[in-house]
């Protein structure tokens, strides 16, 4: 179980780090006032300075539990986890997969995976889905709008 | 009158078979979008938008316009039929959507939405066709000091009027503006916040951005929630709709109230999602009928219709004459004006009459073409809904990494989709507003490039922002709303504890 206080200060962490990043790689550019005007690194680091301050404020109000939402103490339940992991990590490893496979392999692999082995569709039905969804993506981008799909090194292997 | 005369010309160019058919395919793909959980308006428009590159700028914003309006009413079908909001925006349709359609009257309850959406809408356009070019031609005269102060109103009223905690919204704008930094700096050309990634110097397309954040976010949150299903029926009493249709009148000062609700909330980037609610809010304080709301009353669906398609509507409105998109997907049309070579803004009245007119008028006809679709099709889409989520969720993830890869032929676009899908859920979880951070990676190197631009003009001193009565308002009226919800705050403390909590209700 994830409360939400934890989920609230977690978030803020992030914003917050990435606002730090934010900082650093600006001094890079150089913050302040030239010749040339303001430099490139000012309007960001300013920005970056708004997002760590911010952050902090959002981590002291999810620490004691303030604003909104306070009344609503469990964000993410044990079961409610499951179903998100269920989901973001097979697309998780279908995006992984991509440059390998190509996007026609691995959307097929992905939908049937997802469809078949939690015996969510009979193994039938998710063949023919899967089987469907890599047919209607070559048919509608690479032929209807000439846009090219990664192939993946395995069809570069093959020659195609 | 010029108006009227340049709106007749616009028809001309709106009302062709080409344009019609792309009106139609927009309407169908928005009801597509805004009725499945996980797409909506932002990322379907931004999924077409690499599709449209090939187009003429007039062709292509037609398609996406309509596919706005589609998405719209498309939310409102599920809203009511299976208190499922397809759309953000739609949220408050459900109030007494559900309730009427369950009690029976689902044909009533559709009827009375689209009619109010369409009355909504119709007040938009005619704003957009009066109001527009005045706007366009008062910012002809802008410079760079005025540019940045319109774009620090911009987001100050998100932070003042967004309803999420202002705090949270200021740190979602600033994260825009500095996703919007990634990449070359276009006034020094150095090359910033690439993080040792060298394949960031292209920068982060937003599309990226809105496929993961509204794409793969929502269908976290959908998962999450156990979504299912259970429809009333979904059979269309023609009879019943135009009695509905003719109840509407009764309404009158509803619809008159939440569509300038509507309008002030899409000029002013507050959205849609805002207006519906703020809207429902007002007429259920307001109306002889307020005790009844939530059980299927029809001002409660009236009032949140009129101002969610009056907002998106009229959103376009800042975007077409100032450069400023009022909601999220406005936002990403108008990046895909900027990727078709037009210069969104005050000169587009200019150079570009026929893309501006054409335009407008396309908004009258689509949005009938949508009324009429929409009420067609509802059966068909409603059958949709009864396809397991378990199938539509990987079919959703892969159009949008399919999306994400097609803006620039990149993975690391497809990587950062994912991880934008994270952050979209966490913000969407945490109630972090998802439009201020969408409208910040839009405009954010505009409103830099305006700030660079006029401390050039003033060799560094802040004092060109209160050089001219204009820009000293705009800047002094940004700061008003900037400090609105902290004065708010002091007000709540100072009056009765349950009133505090009745207020916390609404915002959420």
């Amino acid at each position: 179980m994830i409360s939400r206080r934890a989920l609230e200060i977690a978030a803020a962490a992030l914003t917050g780090l990435f606002g730090v990043v934010v900082i650093v790689s600006s001094i890079d550019n150089g913050i302040g006032w030239s010749s040339a005007g303001v430099d490139a690194g000012t309007f960001p680091f300013l920005t970056g300075i708004i997002i760590v301050l911010g952050s902090l404020y959002n981590m002291g109000q999810g620490a004691i539990g303030r604003g909104t939402l306070a009344m609503v103490r469990t964000a993410i339940t044990p079961s409610e986890l499951r179903r998100l992991a269920g989901l973001f990590v097979p697309a998780a490893i279908f995006v992984a997969v991509i440059p390998m496979v190509g996007m026609y392999l691995a959307s097929a692999g992905y939908v049937f995976a997802v469809l078949a082995l939690p015996k969510r569709q009979s193994v039938l039905r998710a063949l023919v889905i899967a089987a469907a969804t890599p047919l209607a993506l070559y048919v509608v981008f690479e032929r209807m709008f000439q846009v090219s799909l990664p192939h993946g090194a395995l069809a570069a292997a093959f020659g195609f | 009158m010029e108006n009227l005369q340049s709106l007749l010309h616009g028809f001309t160019i709106a009302v062709t078979v080409p344009h019609l058919t792309l009106m139609v395919i927009g309407v169908l793909l928005g009801i597509l979008v805004g009725v499945l959980p996980g797409l909506g308006a932002p990322n379907g428009v931004s999924l077409l938008l690499p599709l449209t590159f090939g187009m003429q700028p007039v062709s292509a914003i037609i398609l996406l316009s309509s596919m706005y309006w589609g998405a719209l009413f498309g939310g409102s079908v599920t809203s009511i039929l299976f208190n499922i909001p397809g759309e953000p925006s739609s949220v408050a349709t459900t109030f007494d959507g559900y309730p009427m359609a369950r009690d029976g009257r689902p044909t009533t309850a559709l009827a009375t939405a689209f009619g109010s959406a369409a009355f909504g809408a119709l007040v938009g356009v005619v704003l957009i066709t009066f109001l527009a070019s005045w706007v366009a031609q008062v910012a002809l005269a802008f410079g760079p000091p005025e540019y940045f102060a319109v774009y620090f109103l911009a987001f100050a009223s998100f932070v003042g009027m967004g309803g999420a905690a202002p705090i949270k919204t200021v740190v979602a704008l600033a994260i825009g503006f500095a996703i919007a930094a990634i990449g070359i700096d276009t006034v020094s050309g150095s090359v910033r916040l690439t993080m040792g990634i060298d394949e960031l110097v292209k920068g982060v397309s937003f599309v990226v951005a809105v496929m993961g954040l509204f794409g793969i976010g929502e269908l976290l949150i959908a998962v999450e929630e156990e979504f299912q299903a259970r429809a009333v029926s979904s059979r269309v009493d023609w009879k019943e709709v135009f009695r509905a249709l003719g109840r509407l009148p009764q309404h009158g000062i509803a619809l008159l109230r939440s569509a300038a609700i509507g309008c002030w909330m899409g000029i002013t980037p507050g959205g849609p999602t805002a207006a519906s609610f703020m809207s429902y809010g007002i007429a259920k304080r307001f109306s002889r009928n307020g005790a009844h709301f939530g059980t299927g009353e029809a001002e409660g669906i009236v009032a949140p219709e009129t101002a969610d398609h009056a907002a998106g509507t009229s959103a376009l409105l800042p975007m077409l004459s100032l450069g400023i998109p009022g909601s999220a997907t406005a936002a990403v049309m108008m990046g895909g004006l900027m990727i078709w070579g037009l210069n969104p803004g005050p000169m587009l009245f200019v150079d570009q009459k026929d893309f501006v007119w054409g335009l407008i008028a396309s908004m009258y006809v689509g949005n009938i073409v949508a009324v009429a679709l929409v009420l067609l099709t509802v059966p068909v889409f409603a059958a949709l809904m009864r396809i397991p989520f378990a199938v539509i969720a990987p079919l959703i993830v892969i159009i949008c990494v399919v999306g994400a890869y097609s803006v620039s032929n990149s993975f690391l676009d497809v990587v950062l989709m994912l991880g934008f899908g994270v952050v979209g859920y966490l913000f969407k979880k945490l109630h972090y507003p998802l439009a201020p951070l969408v409208l910040a990676i839009v405009i954010g190197d505009k409103a830099e490039d305006a700030f660079r631009q006029a401390m050039l003009m003033s060799k560094g001193s802040l004092g060109i922002f209160f050089a001219n009565r204009l820009v000293t308002t705009l800047v002094l009226a940004g700061m008003a709303l900037l400090l609105l919800p902290l004065a708010l705050q002091i007000v709540r403390l100072l009056r009765k504890p349950e009133e505090a909590a009745d207020e916390k209700v609404r915002t959420i």
